[in-house]
Order: structure tokens, then C-alpha cells, then sequence
């Protein structure tokens, strides 16, 4: 068996791995989905005047950030029937990763909220605006931009993590693989193949956050160099001529 | 109950070398990687972001499992632990370059431009000027690095090492209660996790008030 | 409606150990200019941040038009809030210009959420307000792309477009340099030609002396004295007016 034919070998399999590769992708865009948009609230949460609430969120976002996915699956799927939750290994995949894609992402839609200047939501309420509206119009638009490349390099994380679901036997690549290394004992091509299939999203996706990160860098320099040129004067007191 | 949780937590053994054993690895191998992303020939530079690509674009358990059953099948078989240690190594190395990477943008031209003026050879340049400025730099993407690698080790028990979630799933096995025997691992993931933060936070600090002094 | 338009009885406001706000009683016709003054640090920003309910006064109470809030009585409603609002439009000293719209959308979309007005309707308002200050010709233009006066000049459009009774004005020209200044001046000159009732907190003593009704002086929290331009610019009542002014106007 020790030979070198894997090199050429792999790309047999990738076929037999591509109905994993849709479970992964469906897997992943319904988790951070899920999850963002649960993160979204956590962040509002988190940034609560309320002190019980402010708790309460930051526990689940340091749970969801502290514990690893595999344990959180595990806890899905073999300690939710402690309680009488039993959940089918799909769902409770699905359940454990919008848990992590949430507590993750809710730092990094904090930090983008943060990022909008308190005049701008103050500029909003003086001119009589709704909080909803305020949020809609002024406050997510601003906070976006400094939230989505991160959510970007985010989602390409949780793709990768799907990858551990096949530890409860989700149909995903690598359940696939293993599926067929057991039946060929060619583990290497296999698992060579399912390498590759990864690499196919990932690298493309790592391109593109880092494009998304790098126009956002120049966004906000051009908007300094703009700012600078505004306060050429210096700012003393103005006082007119008696 | 009590023999339960001694058993589970006696995997923070192989959860703690682990971690450390690979961020110790990473730390140090990523200095050559750095170098390697700094050369002057553009095809090391295309050859440094091809590795790292590769390395952080393959999830780390298809990473172990070619490590263990696919390098097994050529013959050569690795321990889990061995094939868990490679692997992890290899992760932290491209991770911990490219923290570098990103630190040493942080040092400001100037800075070898003064060195330089000053005469200064490469080696006291990069030991006594660059080197300081850049550990600031990276320290606290190194510590969140670490907590990662810590997080990362749980998949070590995907191939047999005994760590912390290898012995929660057996327990889970004899026992059943998964939630108290997860719980219990999680919760010893999440201890570990407090210190690492603390001490970066505390070394960072340390570092910026000398800083601030000087 | 009788009275004055704004009545203001014994506002307070505390932030931690530091009473920006003491006790402040202020009253504004219809059609009024009344200038703050003092020197910097004497809660003139907060003062009129609490006009607009942008802080809330720890005590006191407030009318403007017929919505009228008691504060001893805890925070105000949101439609309290709501309807003090309406009346009021505020400009800040950093312009606050929403830098994702363009200086048509930033006039534009408050009207259509808080007046439910079609587009074609605000945007047609917005142009004629972006006529009112002399920027039709940066309608399309995002604020990065504007100078700090136009920036400016484009909030002022952005709050008369909202229909206010009342212009609140906090240190609108102290970000930018004096010439340009001038420019927001010029404008409100004219707002204040056009009987538009302004409250404004200004550096400018030039402005206070020659556009508005009243001057207020503020020290440390408290309006020490509220009078005409010319009897605060000759022949003030109180030691620390005098002294504040010859610190300013340097005699």
C-alpha cells in the first residue's frame, strides 16, 4: 500500500464527497443566519443598561465563544436527552454551530455598533426619528461596514466547522469520507479529496475577506485624510473683530 | 459522581499539553514563516501565502485524520498523539505568521530607518528594536491564538487521544447524563481559558506602561 | 397659544459630582434670538441638550408649544419626547451629517420616516432647503466629500426641512475656521430675518451683539444674567460678565 498513486488518485472521489459538500454550505448559511441574527440581539443584550440582561448575554456569548464546537455538539446531541430534547443529528448540528456563530459574532457586531459616533444617533433623535428607525437607517448601514468583513472570515469558520458534525453523523464531507475510506482503506486519497473540496470555499472566501478588509481600510483612511482637511484652521476661539 | 468528574478532568493532561506543546511550536516556528513572508523573492512570498492558505484552509480535522489514517495507510503510522501534536503544530505555525505578519506592519518604518541611520547591524536591529516593538504588537493576537489552539485540542479525542472530551464521551458511554459530563468538559475549557486571558491582558499592560514611561 | 414659545422653570442636570445645569429658568418668545454665552465648561451644551431632551434634566420642568414635561416627576414619556421634538430642530457643533447618504438622502429620508412624506415630496423639499443655504449643487454629494462649512450648512437644511419652530444651534461654527464660519452665520442671519425662533450657543460675539433679541451669560451651571445685546455688551450687571467679555473681546 505504500505508495505514491494518491497523488493522482484523488480526484476520483471528489464526486462521491459533493453531496457533503451541499450539506456543509446548507448547514453553514442556515447557522450564520441564524446565528447573526441571534448575535445581533446578543450585542444589543450586552450593551443593555439593564444589569441583568447585560449578564445574561454576555454569559451565552462566552459560552458560545468559550466552549469548543465539538463539545457544544456533543452537549446538543447526547446532553439535550438528559432533558428530554432529543434532536435528530441534523438539527441539532445546525443548533450547536448557530450557538457558536452567535456568541462569535455578536463581538463582532458589538464592535461595529460601537464603531457609529453618538452624534449620529443623537443627530437621529433630534430630528425626531424612531428607534427602529434610527437602527434601520443610520446605525446598521454605518455599523456594517465595520461588522461585515469579520462575519465574512466568521462564515468560512463555521464552514470549516461543519466539518465536526460528522462526529454525530451528519451527512457532511467528512462523513462521507470516512463512509468511503472504510469501504477502500484509500484514507489518503479520500481525505485528500475532501481537503480540496474544503480548500474550493475557503481560499476563495479568504480572498474575499481580505479584499472586503482591505477597501474598508482604505474607506476609512480616505475619510480621515477628509477629516484632517476640514480642521486645517486651528480651533480657537473665533472671536470677531471690535 | 465525584470519580466521574476526577476522570474527566484528569484529560486536561493531554488538553493542556496540547495546547501549549503546539502554541510553543507555532510561536517559535512562526519567526522563520515571518521571514520567509518578509523575503525579497517574490516566489518565498508566493510560496509563504500558498502554505498558509493551505494550512488555515483545510479544517483541522480533515488535517488529523490525514495525519492518522491517511499517513497510516503509506506506511509510516504516527501515534494519535504524535499525528494530534504535528498537526497542531502546523496550524499554530501558520496562525502565529501570520499574527507576525500583521505585527511587524505595526512597526513604523521609522524605526528601521533610525536603526539603520544608527548603524546598527540586522541582528541588533531586529533583537533590541523591531523585536520588543513587534512582541507588543502581537501579544494579545497571540494569547487569543492560544485560547484558540486550547479549543482546537478538543478534536484530538476525534482520533484517540484521552483528553478532556475523549473522557466526557466515555463517561457519556457508561453513564449516559451527557449534559453533566460535557458540561463538566466545558466547563474545564472555559477555566483554562480565564488564566491565558488574564495573563496577556496583565502582560500587555505591563509592556504599555513601559512604553508609556520610556 | 399665550405666553412665551419656550418656557424653561429651574432645569437641572447632574453628571456624577458636576452640576452642569443649575437651576436654569429661560423663557423665548416666538420669533426670538437668544444667544448663550459664557465661558467653556459653563453647561451651555448641556443646556440646550436639554431642550432637546438629548439629556434628560434631572429637575425642573419645560414647555415648548403646548408639550409641556415636569422632570421631578421621574423621566418623560416617549411620546412626551416625541412631541417636544416636533417642534425643535437641533444643529451640533460636529454637523452629525449621516455619512452613508448623500447630502439629498440625509435631508430627504428623516422626512420621510418622522412625516410619512412620499419621496418625491421630500426630495422636493430638500431641494428647495438645499436652496435656502446655497448647496443645490452638492444635492448628490456624499458629506466626505463636502467642506466642513457645507457639511454644516447641509445639518441646517437637514433641521429646517423638518418643519421646527424653534432652531436649537450648538457652537455651529466653533469646528471650523473663521471665514468659513462666516458662512453658517450668514445663514442664520437670514433664518433670523425670516422670524425663526433660534437658541443658539455661539463664541461669536459679533453674531450675539448684532442678530439676537437677548444674550444670555452662563457661568458655572447658571444663566447669571439675561439681558439685551447692548446692555451685556456695555454695561453688564454682573462682575463675571464684564470679566468674561474682556477676556473675549480682549479690552
Amino acid at each position: 500500500m505504500s505508495d505514491f498513486s494518491w497523488l493522482y488518485d484523488w480526484p476520483q472521489y471528489i464526486p462521491d464527497l459533493l453531496p457533503g459538500l451541499g450539506v456543509a454550505i446548507s448547514l453553514t448559511l442556515f447557522s450564520c443566519l441564524g446565528g447573526y441574527i441571534l448575535g445581533f440581539f446578543l450585542a444589543l443584550g450586552v450593551e443593555s443598561p439593564s444589569r441583568v440582561v447585560h449578564y445574561a448575554a454576555l454569559v451565552i456569548v462566552e459560552l458560545g465563544r468559550g466552549v469548543p464546537i465539538l463539545v457544544l455538539l456533543f452537549l446538543v446531541y447526547q446532553g439535550l436527552p438528559q432533558l428530554g430534547l432529543m434532536l435528530d443529528p441534523h438539527p441539532a448540528a445546525l443548533a450547536a454551530l448557530m450557538f457558536s456563530a452567535a456568541g462569535y459574532s455578536s463581538e463582532m457586531i458589538r464592535a461595529g455598533l460601537n464603531s457609529v459616533p453618538a452624534g449620529q444617533a443623537e443627530a437621529a433623535n433630534s430630528l425626531s426619528m424612531s428607534a427602529a428607525d434610527t437602527y434601520r437607517f443610520i446605525v446598521i448601514p454605518q455599523a456594517a461596514r465595520i461588522s461585515i468583513p469579520p462575519l465574512v472570515n466568521l462564515t468560512i469558520i463555521i464552514f470549516q466547522a461543519t466539518s465536526l458534525a460528522t462526529v454525530i453523523t451528519v451527512p457532511e464531507i467528512m462523513q462521507h469520507a470516512g463512509v468511503i475510506g472504510a469501504a477502500t482503506f484509500e484514507y489518503m486519497s479520500v481525505y485528500t479529496a475532501a481537503a480540496v473540496l474544503y480548500l474550493c470555499i475557503t481560499i476563495p472566501g479568504a480572498v474575499l475577506s481580505g479584499y472586503l478588509e482591505k477597501s474598508m481600510r482604505q474607506k476609512k483612511r480616505s475619510k480621515r485624510k477628509a477629516v484632517r482637511s476640514l480642521l486645517t484652521g486651528s480651533p480657537s476661539l473665533p472671536v470677531a473683530a471690535t | 459522581m465525584g470519580e466521574i468528574i476526577a476522570y474527566i478532568a484528569m484529560g486536561t493532561g493531554w488538553t493542556v499539553v496540547m495546547t501549549f506543546g503546539s502554541a510553543a511550536i507555532g510561536i517559535v516556528l512562526g519567526l522563520p514563516m515571518l521571514a520567509l513572508a518578509q523575503s525579497r523573492f517574490s516566489a518565498a512570498r508566493g510560496i509563504y501565502h500558498a502554505i498558509v492558505h493551505v494550512v488555515r484552509g483545510i479544517p483541522t480535522i480533515v488535517w488529523l485524520f490525514i495525519a492518522f489514517f491517511g499517513v497510516g495507510q503509506l506506511g509510516i503510522t504516527l501515534s494519535p498523539v504524535t499525528a494530534s501534536l504535528l498537526v497542531l503544530s502546523i496550524i499554530a505555525t501558520a496562525y502565529m505568521a501570520e499574527i507576525y505578519r500583521g505585527g511587524i506592519q505595526a512597526v513604523p518604518a521609522g524605526q528601521w530607518e533610525a536603526a539603520g541611520a544608527l548603524n546598527l547591524d540586522q541582528f541588533s536591529t531586529l533583537r533590541f528594536i523591531i523585536g520588543p516593538q513587534l512582541f507588543r504588537a502581537v501579544s494579545p493576537s497571540v494569547a487569543t491564538q492560544v485560547i484558540g489552539l486550547l479549543k482546537d485540542s478538543a478534536l484530538v479525542s476525534t482520533i484517540g487521544v484521552a483528553d478532556l472530551v475523549f473522557r466526557a464521551g466515555i463517561m457519556t458511554q457508561y453513564h449516559a447524563h451527557g449534559l453533566y459530563m460535557f458540561g463538566t468538559a466545558g466547563l474545564i475549557y472555559l477555566a483554562l481559558s480565564l488564566p491565558i486571558a488574564a495573563f496577556s491582558r496583565n502582560i500587555h499592560a505591563r509592556i504599555t506602561r513601559r512604553y508609556a514611561l520610556a | 397659544m399665550s405666553g412665551p414659545f419656550v418656557s424653561a422653570r429651574s432645569l437641572s442636570k447632574q453628571f456624577g459630582d458636576h452640576r452642569a445645569v443649575d437651576n436654569v429658568t429661560l423663557e423665548v418668545s416666538k420669533g426670538e434670538v437668544i444667544s448663550i454665552i459664557g465661558p467653556s465648561g459653563a453647561g451651555k451644551s448641556s443646556l440646550i441638550r436639554c431642550l432637546n431632551l438629548l439629556e434628560v434634566p434631572d429637575a425642573g420642568s419645560l414647555r415648548i408649544g403646548d408639550t409641556s414635561i415636569d422632570f421631578d416627576n421621574g423621566r418623560p414619556s416617549k411620546a412626551q419626547v416625541a412631541g417636544l421634538r416636533r417642534f425643535t430642530g437641533m444643529v451640533f457643533q460636529s454637523f452629525n451629517l449621516f455619512p452613508h447618504f448623500t447630502a439629498l438622502k440625509n435631508v430627504a429620508l428623516p422626512q420621510m420616516r418622522v412625516h410619512r412624506r412620499s419621496r418625491a415630496e421630500a426630495e422636493e423639499r430638500a431641494m428647495e432647503e438645499l436652496g435656502r443655504v446655497g448647496l443645490t449643487s452638492k444635492a448628490d454629494s456624499y458629506p466626505a466629500q463636502c467642506s466642513g462649512g457645507q457639511q454644516q450648512r447641509i445639518a441646517i437644511a437637514r433641521a429646517l426641512a423638518m418643519d421646527p419652530e424653534l432652531m436649537l444651534f450648538d457652537e455651529p461654527t466653533s469646528g471650523l475656521d473663521p471665514e468659513i464660519g462666516a458662512e453658517i452665520l450668514q445663514v442664520m442671519r437670514k433664518l433670523a430675518a425670516d422670524e425663526m425662533t433660534m437658541l443658539v450657543v455661539t463664541h461669536e460675539m459679533e453674531f450675539a451683539r448684532q442678530v439676537s433679541n437677548q444674550i444670555a451669560v452662563m457661568v458655572d451651571g447658571a444663566v447669571i444674567e439675561q439681558s439685551s445685546p447692548e446692555k451685556i455688551m456695555s454695561d453688564p450687571d454682573q462682575e463675571r460678565t464684564s470679566k468674561f467679555l474682556s477676556a473675549v473681546l480682549g479690552r
